[in-house]
């Protein structure tokens, strides 16, 4: 009776990540910005959800303003210092990273280096049959589906998704239609900055607030994106998917710091053999 | 910028800049970053004495290396208050080692060749002392005091250590949790030296008090996925989950546990450095009965313990006096080098070292201790606590002080 939990637990591990990896994703995808400051926009979320709690303030409320207060700080960040790194990526990944060290320590200070928990609005687990399953994991998967599809539409049915294809596939042509590709970026990167914002709330009560909770996403999160190939928001997805699956199924079979290793070989194989991402073969 | 424009500008402002962007530079690296005086306060006639503190305000372990600090700030602005030592002022010099090993080897060469402070008292992770060791003992001839619970092993001459061992913090646990948990335990650790030292004298204690260990397993230092392992564990029928995995995964971990219905069946959690502040982590219903062994806990409720309570609490509001982060291992390593410095009435690194050997306080955090000579480790009071509603209650005391077991 271990395939139930198993497989709930690789499923409730790949939504958390595919939740974390939609943000750089569609930044990464259609921006072409490495954003090193991605784990500590995941932070931002968290943390908005403990202020909340802190204030006496019901979690839900916090998980709703997340997404809003990340998206605005990703929206000054991109007028202020983003913008310039444009022409740069090399200069943008380490422009983020110094970006994303300054916020984690802030928040660090701030929280006094300390680390506390965050209830969940859904506490415990159910039961099926012996098996119990977490409840807050089960909503989490569910939010992530929904996010997923949202995202999709947006990018691919709305005037708004088009233009930032637009915008990402030809920048010269996208002005001359009409279209002002410095707002579509800045509109684009606190999308995505939002959508961190939003795992970083989601996730909280499943981890804990400090200020290192984004760091161990950072790293498999830009494999993901990898893997999915760039350019490509379902790639990234798929991506996401199989970094989180591999991750959580591993240590059922082998010694969770040989699985942690594991995960990369399985993944530099695979770029080896698809090096234009994982969808590419059905994209074309 | 192409050679036309590097030309075309006049010599004079890129030399001003370069001037300017150079004393920048200097200006950043003399002065570092992180490094803090603090001078005694009131009027003294004779030079301060140097006491060296280097730990990790900033970075990964500044949850224990910012109360560390404040603890010594504390305990020095209180001997400066009672007089100072020998008739002279404690001066005290913080570096920030920020959680980076080969910064902070830097940060204590500057203490040690720059400041020649008279003694250093630091580091909270093992990784951090073995990296500063050398620097502060061998090439530095200056005592070290390391104030943090550690896995023992540690026999550097001139270096003592002031918290808590295996031996002390397995050896009334492990029998306690046998009788109150059960035999069946599971070792889950983070992958370091610190939980695969302290599992191997924990194993050896769970067999010799007739326990079984059903599995030890090892995980990356920030894992958060613990489901294979939450599963073996409901299906072994462990009893005991003996914990050294760390913050931040830990608290994903104990979630995962109390969701698959560990404590519901009767298991018990256990974790050594679990402290009042570390409860925090985690939601209290996911530890409820969780228990820990550690040199103080608030619970012990004495009036010593209470009035610093009372007066770290007035100072620093901002984190809490706890023994998990090292802040126990601070007073007693100031007080009793103290002890050793009135003894010698020198603050020179043999005859301090000579009185440390034996040196002895009557009151502390968890009550007085003092040094098992020729071990540079302490023998100290140790208490079983248990969380209850997201609190600790004491079960249980040691027999009076607890031997280190350590360098004997």
């Amino acid at each position: 009776m271990t395939i139930i939990p198993f497989l709930f637990d690789v499923l409730a591990y790949s939504a958390i990540f595919v939740l974390v990896v939609l943000g750089l994703g569609v930044i990464a995808s259609m921006m072409g910005i490495f954003n090193f400051a991605h784990g500590e926009f995941v932070l931002l979320g968290a943390y908005t959800v403990y202020l909340f709690i802190d204030n006496g303030l019901p979690v839900w409320a916090g998980m709703v303003a997340a997404p809003l207060a990340v998206g605005a700080v990703g929206l000054a960040l991109e007028r202020v210092a983003i913008r310039r790194f444009y022409a740069t990526p090399i200069v943008a990944m380490l422009g983020t990273y110094a970006i994303g060290l300054a916020l984690r320590e802030t928040v660090r200070s701030l929280l006094g280096g300390q680390f506390y928990s965050v209830t969940a609005p859904l506490i415990g687990s159910f039961s099926i049959g012996e098996i119990s399953v977490s409840r807050w994991r089960t909503a989490v998967i569910l939010i992530t589906v929904a996010v997923m599809v949202g995202c999709y539409l947006l990018l691919t049915r709305t005037r708004f998704g088009l233009q930032v294809r637009a915008a990402l596939e030809n920048p010269a042509l996208a002005r001359a239609s009409g279209i002002s590709t410095s707002r579509v970026y800045a509109a684009t990167f606190a999308f995505g900055a939002a959508l961190a914002g939003l795992a970083g709330g989601l996730m909280v009560p499943i981890y804990a607030m400090s200020a290192d909770m984004g760091v161990p996403f950072l790293i498999k999160s830009f494999l993901a994106v990898m893997l999915g190939g760039m350019g490509s928001f379902e790639g990234a997805i798929a991506g996401a998917a199989l970094v989180g699956a591999t991750s959580a199924a591993l240590p059922w079979a082998i010694k969770p710091v040989v699985a942690d290793v594991v995960v990369f070989i399985i993944a530099i194989a695979i770029v080896k053999v698809r090096p234009e991402g994982l969808l590419s073969k059905w994209r074309n | 910028m192409n050679n036309d424009d590097r030309s075309s500008r006049p010599l004079s402002a890129s030399r001003r800049l370069f001037l300017q962007r150079t004393s920048l530079l200097t200006g950043m690296i003399a002065l570092g970053g992180g490094s803090y005086l603090y001078n005694p306060k009131g009027v003294w006639a004779a030079a301060p004495i140097k006491v060296g503190i280097a730990t990790d305000l900033t970075g990964a372990i500044s949850w224990g290396g910012i109360p560390n600090s404040q603890v010594a700030k504390m305990v020095i602005d209180q001997i400066n208050k009672g007089g100072g030592l020998l008739g002279r002022p404690l001066q005290m010099i913080l570096e920030d080692t920020a959680t980076n090993e080969q910064l902070a080897v830097t940060k204590v060469r500057k203490l040690v060749t720059q400041d020649k402070v008279d003694v250093v008292f630091g580091g909270i992770t093992s990784s951090m002392r073995n990296a500063i060791k050398d620097t502060i003992v061998n090439r530095g001839k200056t005592l070290y005091i390391y104030p943090q619970l550690y896995e023992g092993k540690e026999c550097t001459p001139y270096l003592f250590c002031t918290g808590p061992t295996p031996a002390q913090q397995c050896d009334t646990l492990i029998p306690w949790l046998i009788k109150n948990g059960g035999k069946k335990f599971y070792l889950p650790s983070a992958d370091y030296v610190w939980p695969h030292t302290l599992n191997a004298y924990a194993r050896k204690a769970i067999v010799k008090n007739g326990g079984e260990v059903i599995g030890e397993e090892y995980f990356p230092v920030d894992h958060n996925e613990y489901s294979a392992t939450v599963n073996k564990i409901m299906s072994s029928g462990v009893n005991v989950v003996f914990n050294t995995t760390i913050p931040p995964g830990v608290a994903a971990f104990f979630k995962q546990l109390y969701e698959a219905g560990f404590l519901k069946n009767g298991g018990r959690l256990s974790c050594v450095y679990y402290d009042e502040n570390a409860i925090t982590i985690t939601p209290p219903h996911e530890v409820e009965g969780l228990a820990s062994c550690l040199d103080y806990f608030r619970a012990i409720n004495d009036p010593f313990g209470n009035q610093l309570q009372a007066e770290y609490g007035k100072l620093f509001g901002n984190t809490s006096y706890n023994a998990g982060s090292g802040s126990t291992g601070m007073y007693r390593g100031i007080k009793l080098w103290e002890a050793a410095v009135k003894e010698a009435k020198s603050v020179n690194r043999e005859p301090v070292a000579a009185a440390l050997d034996h040196a002895k306080i009557s009151d502390g955090p968890g009550g007085g201790c003092e040094m098992v000579p020729g071990t540079r480790h302490v023998k100290m009071n140790m208490y079983t606590a248990v969380s209850k509603g997201g609190k600790y209650e004491i079960v249980e005391k040691s027999k009076g002080p607890v031997m280190p077991g350590e360098c004997a």
